[in-house]
């Protein structure tokens, strides 16, 4: 086999040097202690480093690490699945194990300019073999030890790594397979001997302890490497491999949950680089976001593309104007930019629902995107998509993988304020005159105003059954919802029409709570006035939720 | 404000103060059921496949002033215990065209069947008539409906262009006073 065909393959597809050594087969732990000056005889001479060069170019990842450090716990090390160097497993020694937690990161961010050497976030190990990354491990682990003053002079080292490294791993071996029919996928070298004998070994210096193997060292250092996507990028398992995972789902009781190395393993065993790429994987190492909120000014503007029976029902939607302009940036075709783009927005309204305000807050996914957009061209985004005339974009910023986490957990609890332009079609019970036209009176304004029942800060409490609109495709449930704040007026020159703002808990389906929904939502606006009552036209307007994260 | 509700929408457009169950809904008829005259059920189909049983207002029952109670217990059926799981709605009571949903009992003694007019499952009945059956003559296509009920695609459009619509509904009843 061509080692360095193998190698070249491997370092297109995005890997760093150890990885390629990897795939190689190369077992020689020395390799992996400077695999960047190991790999220089797979180089051609006369065109040297000619992928770094144009890796360099893709000046996006600024490897945000955020570290976190869980508490350590004395348990018995159970290295059953470890057939490593270590000779054989001891009885309980009582063994002290150390966890650190470090988070491999890889958002794109343009800002504050880093002066480390910015590195390209290898594909296949998320960063765990590249030197780069290590040195808040070494301090981290370091720290922690100085704090325990445990006086054992050796240590042995253990890695949990992300689980989409196995994914990852898979998707190169098929590749170099597709390339290479005689390659023999067995020669892989995992990744946690790889990692040992290079992130241990540097380890060893840095807190002045001898390496040894886990049997014999009483002292276990388990370093666990966060992948932030990593469950996110495991859900395509579930196209590939439908029948485990819904085994997994029937047995919720005994798989806590649905992705573990196990699972993982056993879904990748008959994958195939044609079932993979169908189920949409990918080998990206890099996502920039980039934030707002968005304005919409259209009654007839849906959030995503409304396509029915392959039919456009609207022809055009937020999504798509928000991303016509990044993808022009980017020089994406249609087909190229759908599937590179994101759109992660706070909730959604109604395609007849205006978003005014602040807008509702959403984020921009850009996968594996080539380069970072400057503050010129995101204004100039900016620009274009509020001439539509139909999405205001006031700014985009850039953010990370913990503020799309606040998003997300956004939707569960924020509140949101409504203005509601309503009519009222029957005279109320507190009519006294009911042959003259019907009217909105100050009394019914007065009684909106003042109507509360719950001795809270909550205005309203009202129970909704699921929309009839929703009822085919969600549960048949009674939820109980928050009517938080409520004031009305009338509507000069218009004496059958009223205003409503309503701040609302989150989930409350305010169509419905306006006109009562067949008396499935109570009470209703239209209980409250004690007439028969309609909803004329809905507008967003506040999304409560502090957006883009300061 | 910047962007004015009031002139987000057009006031004189008529379409904006439709009922919201002609919103959302399109009705269809069956008259005469098993030969009664006026025995007249309206189906209201949502374009999700969910469907209102209502009674029709050329609906006997419309006629007859005298006081009634409703009984949703059909032979050994209870129709107010159906229950419905999940997404799939699990459990409801399975529904044929003949399958009686609801009795209205007459404060003499006499009573009628409202039969459901179609294959599918029954989501839920209107609580609402359990307390206040006042609203089945009151707000009949609307607050006063009887049941929801969800059936396949195809028997939904296939039902739905088996029966009358509103136009023709209109003609037959206007002809047959
Ligand atoms: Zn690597």
């Amino acid at each position: 086999m061509e080692h360095k065909a193998i190698y070249k393959l491997c370092k297109g597809l995005g890997c760093c040097e150890a990885c390629c050594l990897r795939y190689i087969g190369i077992k020689n732990p020395n390799a992996y202690e400077n695999s960047i000056n190991f790999v220089t005889k797979y180089n051609d001479e006369n065109e040297p480093n000619s992928i770094e060069i144009k890796n360099n170019n893709e000046s996006t990842t600024d490897n945000e690490k955020n570290t976190t450090m869980s508490s350590t716990k004395s348990e018995t090390n159970k290295s059953n699945e470890n057939n490593d160097n270590s000779i054989e497993s001891t009885e309980n020694v009582d063994e002290t194990t150390i966890e650190v937690n470090n988070e491999v990161e890889s958002n794109g961010r343009t800002s504050p300019p880093s002066k480390k050497r910015k590195v390209n976030i290898c594909v296949s190990c998320l960063g765990v073999l590249q030197e780069d990354n290590w040195q808040e491990g070494f301090q981290m682990v370091k720290e922690l030890l100085d704090k325990k003053g445990y006086e054992c002079t050796t240590f042995a080292c253990a890695l949990s790594a992300p689980i989409a490294t196995l994914l990852r791993e898979k998707i190169i071996t098929l590749n170099i397979v597709d390339e290479f029919p005689q390659y023999d996928a067995k020669v892989l070298t995992p990744l946690k001997e790889a990692w040992k004998w290079s992130f241990g070994v540097k380890l060893s210096a840095y807190i002045n302890k001898t390496l040894d193997s886990g049997a014999v060292s009483p002292l276990l250092v388990t370093v666990n490497m966060d992948y932030t996507d990593d469950l996110q990028e495991l859900e395509i398992l579930k196209l590939v491999s439908p029948q485990l995972f819904e085994e997994r789902r029937k047995q919720r009781r005994r798989f806590v949950t649905e992705f573990t190395r196990r699972s993982v393993e056993q879904a990748l065993e008959k994958a195939t680089l044609s079932s993979l790429k169908a189920a949409g994987a990918q080998l990206v190492a890099v996502r920039a976001r980039g934030v707002c909120g968005y304005i919409k000014l259209s009654r007839n503007l849906p959030q995503s593309p409304w396509i029915l029976d392959g039919k456009r029902v609207l022809p055009s939607s937020v999504q798509e104007i928000i991303f016509a302009p990044l993808a022009k940036c980017y020089k994406w075709e249609e087909a190229d930019a759908e599937r590179r783009l994101k759109l992660i927005a706070a909730g959604r309204e109604d395609v007849d629902v205006r978003c005014l305000g602040d807008g509702r807050p959403f984020a921009v996914e850009i996968t594996d995107p080539t380069r970072q957009l400057t503050d010129e061209e995101l204004k100039e985004a900016c620009k274009e998509i509020s001439n539509s005339g139909q999405v205001i974009v006031k700014r985009i910023v850039p953010i990370t993988r913990e503020d799309l986490i606040q998003l997300k957990n956004g939707e569960e609890t924020k509140s949101k304020t409504y203005e509601a332009l309503c009519i009222k079609l029957s005279h109320s019970k507190y009519d006294t005159d009911h042959t003259s036209p019907v009217r909105v009176t100050p009394e019914d304004i007065d009684r909106i105003n003042s109507y509360t029942n719950t001795d809270t800060d909550v205005r309203i409490a009202i129970t909704q059954k699921t929309p009839i609109r929703v009822l085919h495709r969600r549960p048949l449930l009674t939820r109980n919802r928050e009517i938080l704040e409520l004031t009305a007026e009338l509507v000069p020159e218009r004496p059958q029409l009223f205003v409503v703002r309503a701040r609302t808990a989150a989930g409350t389906y305010v169509k419905e709570w306006v006109h009562g929904e067949l008396r499935r939502s109570a009470p209703a606006l239209r209980d409250v006035l004690a007439a028969r009552a309609d909803l004329l036209a809905l507008d967003v307007a506040a999304v409560h939720l502090a957006w883009p994260p300061s | 404000m910047e962007y004015n509700i009031l002139d987000s929408i057009d006031l004189n457009d008529s379409t904006i103060y439709k009922s919201f169950t002609d919103r959302y809904f399109s009705k269809r008829y069956i008259l005469n059921i098993d030969g009664i005259k006026n025995n007249d059920i309206m189906l209201m189909f949502h374009s999700n496949r969910i469907t209102l049983l209502c009674l029709a207002p050329s609906h006997f029952f419309f006629k007859r002033p005298d006081n009634y109670s409703l009984n949703f217990t059909v032979g050994e059926v209870d129709r107010l215990s159906n229950l419905v799981k999940g997404k799939g709605k699990k459990g409801g009571q399975m529904l044929t065209p003949k399958s009686v949903i609801c009795k209205v009992q007459w404060s003499d003694g006499t009573s009628f069947n409202i039969p459901c007019c179609m294959k599918g499952t029954l989501i839920e009945i209107n609580e609402n008539l359990v307390k206040h059956p006042e609203l089945l003559r009151q707000e009949p296509d609307s607050d006063g409906f009887i049941a929801i009920m969800l059936s396949s695609i195809a028997i939904s459009e296939a039902t739905k262009k088996e029966l009358l619509n509103h136009e023709e509904y209109l003609k037959r009843v206007n002809s047959s006073l």
